[in-house]
């Protein structure tokens, strides 16, 4: 394996290393610092003041389903997308014809989303 | 940098690569720290009061008093609360916020991994602090949390889609996803990519607005309506973990931005090459931090409705057509 | 060498780890939490195969957005649902019978499989330019009919969803 292959993704793995150990190093520090006294009410849910009604944990409109949706649909496309532009140099006018009719199609789905007004949020 | 991730591992540049590692993180913490600070007096003084001016002189110790004391914040977890993945999430939410950092380039030779895929790495970790945001709302078990989580999960990933897409233009013309390839060819080019790229550096802007749930896309903590949304639930040193990621989501985002469009290190004028790069670079990151935060105090806060149909009915078709112009104008010329 | 068998131990880890605990969860969203991080094993363990694209893709495409997906969609269900039924008798049989009878086929077809004589030339940077000559010179026929696959799975999403609006 390449050597600088290898160290770049070291840098990486210490990055992600450091991004965890800072919370956590720091929520343990903080643990021998803070007081600890909870009670009753200090542990109630908050809701603006009044008793919580219920659980929270209730069903959410389909709408915001369909935009994770989407945007599965448009992330997947992205991964088409660079490296076509990474390429285009060597490929030339085919891939050109080739990607508009990518995102032709993809485009008729979200005039279809469009017509049938699932981007409105009411 | 560059020599030391040309060496087979050893000790040396081991130390070497975590020692930077932690001298970035100390800095991005400073940058964080007085980040807040200028935000809270460039605010004040545009809306004619002082800001902070107590904790020091000229009250720069606000922000460390400001820590200090949520070091001492006693943690409180609700009862309802599902508590291994409400411990879970401020890591989750902040771990990809440092993270990202690790492609960006401040000079040709100050840079810490130079991976091929830089761009991309970028883009696919970032995206994980959305889980981190819906797991956090989530666990809280709270009816505003659990809204604004949803809320802000949903606003992300619709302007996620439109940030990927208006970088292709950038892409297309340099050929390489490697940060340091974007400003070389940049260099070459004798031209920064804002103005080739104009459209894509707009959608770029306001994407990257959204991402960070800025004004005037700051719907995700609407005080007024939300009650500061996702993160409701969270006291003391946790709920400090979520705005840290915000910051550093800034410092990181405003990096990426002057790499992508405003040249990263190179002067304006050859004349003026022998200021050295990481002037120039940390002149254009302040000034789209000033940016961020000017348009604080100017823009209201946008209506939810407009805000997701603007990212899917305006910036998407716009970033496609971006991409295609910039495609057709390369064959062409 | 011993670094590249530490990352390896430590992702096989988190992946296997992952998916034993998305199992052995009792609520639906610590399952897809799970779930995430074995996608992040995953990608990890591309990472490691030196195919970086492969590997990042895995993090933007499942770990960033999938995850997220499931989550709207547990959300649009009782989502403080606890997984309490087991099943007892035969079935434990025959399902443990149908996992031992898919990994004999799996492991033989892995152990038999040809991986080609000579490794790909793996250069310092940039396989994504040689993946996008790939994909869009040779592979042409499969790349568009991703797009006609997209296209079906969002305009399907999109009727079950308005059926299910107007069922309300």
């Amino acid at each position: 394996m390449a050597t600088v292959y290898m160290n770049n993704y070291l840098i990486v793995a210490i990055f992600l290393f450091l991004g965890i150990l800072l919370p956590v190093g720091a929520l343990t520090l903080a643990r021998f610092l803070r007081p600890s006294n909870p009670t009753e009410e200090k542990r109630k849910t908050y809701e603006s003041g009044v008793e919580p009604v219920g659980s929270s944990w209730v069903q959410f409109n389909v709408k915001y389903y369909i935009f994770a949706l989407l945007f599965v649909v448009f992330d997947v496309e992205t991964v088409f997308l660079y490296p076509w532009a990474v390429a285009y140099d060597s490929l030339g006018l085919f891939a050109l014809v080739e990607m508009v009719i990518f995102i032709v199609l993809l485009v008729i789905g979200l005039i279809y989303a469009w017509k049938k007004k699932v981007l409105e949020w009411n | 940098m560059g020599a030391y991730l040309e060496q087979s591992l050893g000790w040396q540049n081991g130390f070497i690569f975590v020692l930077s590692a932690v001298i970035l993180l100390a800095i991005v913490l400073g940058f964080v720290t007085y980040s807040i600070y200028f935000q809270r007096k460039i605010l004040g003084w545009m809306q004619l009061r002082i800001g902070p001016n107590r904790v020091g002189p000229f009250g720069l110790l606000q922000t460390v008093a400001d820590v200090l004391k949520l070091l001492l914040k006693e943690d409180i977890i609700p009862k309802a609360a599902d508590k291994p993945l409400f411990i879970l999430a401020p890591v989750l939410a902040f771990m990809p916020a440092f993270a990202v950092l690790a492609v960006m380039p401040f000079t040709e030779s100050l840079h810490f991994a130079d991976l091929g895929v830089g761009l991309l790495y970028y883009i696919a970790i970032s995206g994980i602090t959305v889980l981190g945001v819906v797991t956090g709302g989530w666990a809280s078990n709270n009816k505003w949390a659990l809204i604004g989580a949803m809320r802000s999960a949903a606003q992300m990933i619709s302007y996620e889609i439109p940030l990927v897409l208006s970088v292709v233009g950038v892409i297309l013309m340099t050929g390489s996803l490697n940060l340091i390839d974007i400003v070389e060819k940049q260099k070459e080019m004798g031209m920064w990519f804002f103005i080739p790229q104009f459209l894509g550096f707009v959608i770029f802007i306001i994407a990257q607005l959204a991402e960070l749930s800025r004004t005037p896309f700051d719907l995700t903590e609407a005080e007024s309506e939300l009650i500061s949304g996702y993160h409701v639930e969270y006291s003391g040193f946790r709920w400090a973990f979520f705005m840290l990621a915000e910051y550093v989501y800034i410092f990181a985002m405003a990096s990426l931005t002057t790499v992508l469009f405003l040249g990263g290190w190179l002067p304006p004028f050859e004349f003026l090459g022998f200021i050295p790069g990481i002037v120039w670079f940390a002149i254009k990151f302040c000034a789209i931090v000033f940016f961020i935060f000017w348009l604080q105090a100017t823009f209201p806060r946008m209506r939810v409705d407009q805000l997701m149909q603007m990212g899917w009915k305006v910036l998407l078709p716009l970033a496609l057509v971006n991409i295609l112009i910039t495609a057709v104008l390369k064959t062409v010329l | 060498m011993s670094g590249e068998f530490i990352a390896f131990f430590v992702l096989a880890l988190l992946t296997i780890g992952g998916a034993v605990f998305m199992i052995s969860f009792t609520r639906v969203v610590h399952m897809v939490v799970a779930l995430a991080f074995t996608f992040l094993g995953i990608a990890g363990l591309y990472v490691l195969l030196e195919a970086e694209f492969v590997g990042v893709t895995q993090v933007l495409v499942y770990s960033g957005a999938i995850s997220i997906l499931m989550l709207f969609g547990i959300m649009l269900t009782r989502h403080d649902a606890t997984e309490v039924t087991e099943r007892k008798g035969p079935f434990k049989y025959i399902a443990f019978a149908g996992i031992a009878v898919f990994f004999i086929v799996a492991f033989l077809g892995i152990q038999s499989a040809h991986w080609g004589d000579q490794q790909a030339d793996f250069t310092k940077q940039n396989n994504v330019k040689e993946i996008g000559i790939q994909l869009f010179t040779h592979y042409v026929i499969p790349f568009e009919a991703v797009s006609v696959l997209l296209l079906v799975a969002l305009v399907g999403a999109i009727i079950l969803a308005k059926k299910e609006a107007e069922d309300e």
